[in-house]
């Protein structure tokens, strides 16, 4: 008898049902609840959304992480189950009176079809919502954190947040989970350690055991909700050849060999390769989105080059690098007699400049950001304290980089970092470092100069001969303003006049394949949509 | 006349600082501000406060309104337009880059509507009640009523995309030198936007005449055995042509503002294209400027009209 009772006993526990009878709220609020948050997760059927809402543009997520190695296999999934989510909620005796408070801040239609979808499943399961965009300065609205990061009360208004995650690095996905730095979830202390083990070693299989722990931590709690990974897509004409040349994460930058890329002539005998996202206004600088912007990619050339997946594999304009065994000290020295597009030489100077600088820049990204402020001293030059950091040093053709403590990006940041010629910004404050003339017509590093620039009408750009890897072979390059979810990226394309470009937009894709000569390859990238449920507290609750 | 003028101008400028202020105000009251603009919200969570702030106080976004909007109005009084806050670019210069291509398609559709508007006008009243009329009529109808970005859809299927015959946007093409190079560039969004002016040209067109050619003064005209075509045209259209007139000078600011969705339609380098960018991205000098300059071209066109009037019809006394 008492064998039985055991079995039974163990039985019961074994199925999610007891499991989730034991977890209760730890609030005042329902939401901090993990059977609340695990019925959201069982009411919504992304795998219907995916094939239907985004017409199968879209995978439909299981974690946070994109699939591959650093995700562990044994996660919940969450499949669609409305008996399931409804049993759930009865159990943790949701209030149906209530009415969640959903934002998102994607303009498309796309985002606003989503949430009527996901007001009808919540509804289906007695849960009701009402959702709005966020307007204006996005940023305090999402990130507000609490006073306190355990008791609370909300910094934030709404109960649900739709967005994503785009990473660079991975532990981009979880650093949040840092002490006092989530807006939506209370302290979680086994987190806060693996945050700190993924953070604090270059090691990858140390990494990837921390986002196997931290991946099912998320996943049994609910803490986030994971819905699809967004894809990216490039569009080829058949007037282009790449020539072997791989694929890979075209929101970064990576080695995609452009210039040995070719172009059949167009009618009138040129080889012209036409493409978009030609600046309206400015040209950016490429150490916010990293490798956003084609021409970006075009006109500069990173200190390392990474392959598809952003794994660093070797110099681009570093001839050669080293990292020492703690992971200290790291040097990169650079390719004999490199120069920029104007035959002035590309020196060590403006690498070690182009650190501070980017130390400065307000919107650095973060992943770079992470790197520099490892570097010794990086601390005193923010802050003004010294004019530069103490750990960035010049020899001959070396930059020596001595760090205060391990950055497990440092290779990864250096393959999307491209510097910048110091001397053409003197006596320009880094923090107004977009604000310089010098965006008009950038003189770059890459193996294609900007040639003419007319502002929100086109953009050529022409071979660098004297480009260290090789003169590109296609011999211009015509860049119109139209980009991502524009009407008119599919009118230039269907006119002829967007041979190459890549688009995250899902909505882009129909008519992209339409076109019988034109090749749309979906890549998978690390980008998950997602939605944050805020369990603190609510002060307007 | 002189006197009317001065006092108008004079006018001018208290109502243009007003506007201006109304503008900026509608500005601040909208949340954001250029440095929200510049960074993705999915990157948002990410960066550090710090340096946004040091940011926005670098671009002079942490001063109160009211010192921002002085600070505007000081620095254009001393022929100063300012920077784009976003991208650092002298407004002076965007204005010189955007204005020719706005006023070039502008031009182009106003003198077309107005030639076909008057044209179809006066042969719809000429031939008032007749087939011609009746067909005038309903496309006038449906030049006034369908949206322009649907002509603008269609003439570039058709045009550009099926037929070939003209470039589906832009303005400018690598190697283009002269006017006539990028002409063909100008064809279908000037041919878009001058439909609703020359529908409305025509119908005003057509009423006027109608009126005119009611007058006593063309009945004695034809009294007097004067040809036909001459009563029509040279007494009849003369003053017909005073409400047209009015009309046409009253759409000059709308050609301004109303190539906004033209120009996104045909990728048109314009200033509509860059008020747009502007008013999302809450680049306050570059909205204030063209805004400045908008309602400057309202309040001038008005201007302009009363004294055009006054001169093609004796009986109007300006200042009266």
């Amino acid at each position: 008898m008492k064998k039985l009772l055991m079995l039974g006993t163990a039985l019961l526990l074994s199925t999610t049902a007891i499991g989730s009878a034991w977890a209760q709220a730890i609030n005042s609020n329902p939401l901090s609840d993990p059977r609340v948050r695990q019925a959201i997760a069982y009411a919504i059927d992304m795998d219907t959304i995916v094939e239907t809402l985004f017409e199968g543009n879209a995978i439909r997520a299981v974690g946070l992480l994109p699939d591959g190695p650093n995700k562990p296999d044994d996660l919940e999934r969450y499949d669609y189950n409305p008996d399931k989510a409804r049993e759930l909620l009865a159990e943790a005796g949701w209030d149906s009176s209530r009415e969640l408070d959903v934002v998102y801040y994607y303009a498309d239609q796309g985002t606003a079809d989503l949430m009527a979808t996901m007001q009808a499943y919540l509804a289906d399961v007695g849960i009701s919502m009402n959702y709005r965009m966020l307007e204006g300065d996005v940023g305090p609205q999402i990130t507000a954190l609490p006073a306190d990061p355990v008791a609370g009360p909300s910094g934030v208004k709404w109960d649900i947040l739709y967005g994503a995650r785009a990473a660079l690095a991975l532990q981009e996905y979880f650093n949040q989970f840092g002490y006092g730095l989530m807006p939506t979830i209370p302290n979680v202390p086994e987190m806060n350690d693996l945050v700190a083990q993924v953070n604090s070693t270059t090691d990858p299989e140390v990494q990837r055991e921390g986002y196997h722990q931290m991946e099912r931590v998320i996943n049994k709690n609910a803490y986030i909700i994971p819905l699809y990974y967004q894809q990216l897509y490039t569009y080829e004409s058949n007037r282009l050849h790449r020539n072997g040349a791989p694929y890979g994460n075209e929101q970064y930058n990576y080695n995609w060999d452009v210039q040995n890329w070719t172009v059949d002539p167009t009618a009138d005998g040129k080889n012209v390769l036409y493409t978009n996202a030609a600046p309206a206004q400015f040209f950016e600088v490429p150490w916010q989105n990293l490798g956003i912007w084609v021409h970006s990619k075009f006109a500069f050339d990173t200190v390392l080059e990474a392959d598809g997946n952003l794994t660093p594999i070797g110099g681009e304009l570093a001839e050669s690098y080293s990292v020492s065994e703690d992971g200290l000290d790291v040097s990169f020295t650079l390719k004999d007699g490199l120069t920029w597009h104007d035959g002035t030489p590309l020196t060590a100077d403006d690498l070690a400049w182009s650190i501070e600088a980017a130390l400065k820049f307000p919107i650095t990204h973060p992943v770079l950001m992470a790197t520099f402020k490892a570097i010794d001293g990086s601390e005193a030059f923010q802050t003004g304290a010294a004019d530069h950091v103490s750990g960035v040093s010049v020899e001959g053709n070396t930059v020596k980089l001595k760090f205060d403590h391990i950055d497990p990006n440092v290779l990864l940041s250096f393959s999307q970092f491209a510097p910048l010629p110091k001397a053409q910004f003197a006596g320009v404050n880094p923090v107004e470092l977009q604000q310089s003339a010098y965006w008009q017509k950038p003189i770059g590093s890459g193996p294609f100069m900007i040639d003419e620039v007319r502002m929100n009408d086109y953009t050529t750009l022409v071979p660098f001969a004297a480009y260290h890897g090789g003169a590109p072979k296609i011999e211009q390059i015509i860049a119109r303003p139209s980009g991502d979810n524009d009407g008119n990226l599919l009118v230039n394309a269907t006119a002829g006049k967007a041979d190459f470009g890549y688009t995250k937009s899902a909505g882009d894709v129909p008519g992209l394949e339409g076109l019988s000569y034109m090749t749309v390859k979906p890549i998978d990238i690390p980008y998950t949509r997602m939605i944050w449920i805020n369990q603190f507290p609510h002060p307007a609750k | 006349m002189l006197t009317y003028i001065i006092r108008r101008v004079l006018i001018l400028i208290p109502m243009a600082l007003v506007i201006c202020f109304l503008v900026y105000l509608g500005l601040e009251m909208t949340p954001g501000d250029a440095v929200s603009f510049m960074i993705s919200p999915d990157a948002l969570s990410s960066m550090d406060p710090a340096q946004l702030a040091e940011m926005r106080e670098a671009l002079g976004l942490g001063q109160p309104f009211i010192v921002r909007f002085w600070i505007w109005l000081s620095s254009l009084l001393q022929g100063n337009f300012g920077y784009s806050t976003s991208g650092g670019v002298p407004i002076g210069r965007i204005l010189s880059d955007r204005l020719p291509a706005t006023l070039e398609l502008s031009v182009a559709a106003l003198v077309l509507s107005t030639i076909l508007g008057s044209l179809l006008g006066v042969i719809s009243a000429l031939k008032r009640g007749s087939k011609t009329d009746s067909a005038l009529t309903v496309v006038g109808m449906l030049g006034v009523s369908v949206p322009e970005f649907f002509f603008g859809l269609v003439a570039i299927l058709i045009f550009g995309l099926n037929l070939g015959w003209l470039p589906v946007g832009g303005r400018m093409m690598p190697g283009y030198v002269t006017f006539w190079d990028r002409l063909p560039h100008l064809i279908m969004p000037a041919s878009v936007l001058s439909i609703m002016l020359t529908a409305g040209v025509m119908r005003y067109a057509r009423s006027s005449m109608l009126d005119a050619l009611s007058k006593d003064f063309i009945k004695t005209a034809r009294s007097k055995g004067i040809p036909e075509w001459r009563v029509n045209l040279l007494h009849g259209f003369r003053v017909a042509l005073t409400p047209v007139v009015v009309l046409i000078g009253f759409r000059l600011p709308v050609l301004l503002g109303g190539s906004v969705i033209i120009e996104q339609v045909f990728q048109w380098p314009g200033i509509g294209n860059e008020f747009i960018s502007a008013v999302r991205g809450q680049d306050y000098p570059v909205v204030m400027t063209i805004a400045l300059l908008s309602v400057m071209t309202v309040l001038v066109a008005s201007l302009i009209v009363d004294v055009l009037t006054a001169v093609i019809d004796p009986r109007v006394r300006l200042g009266d």
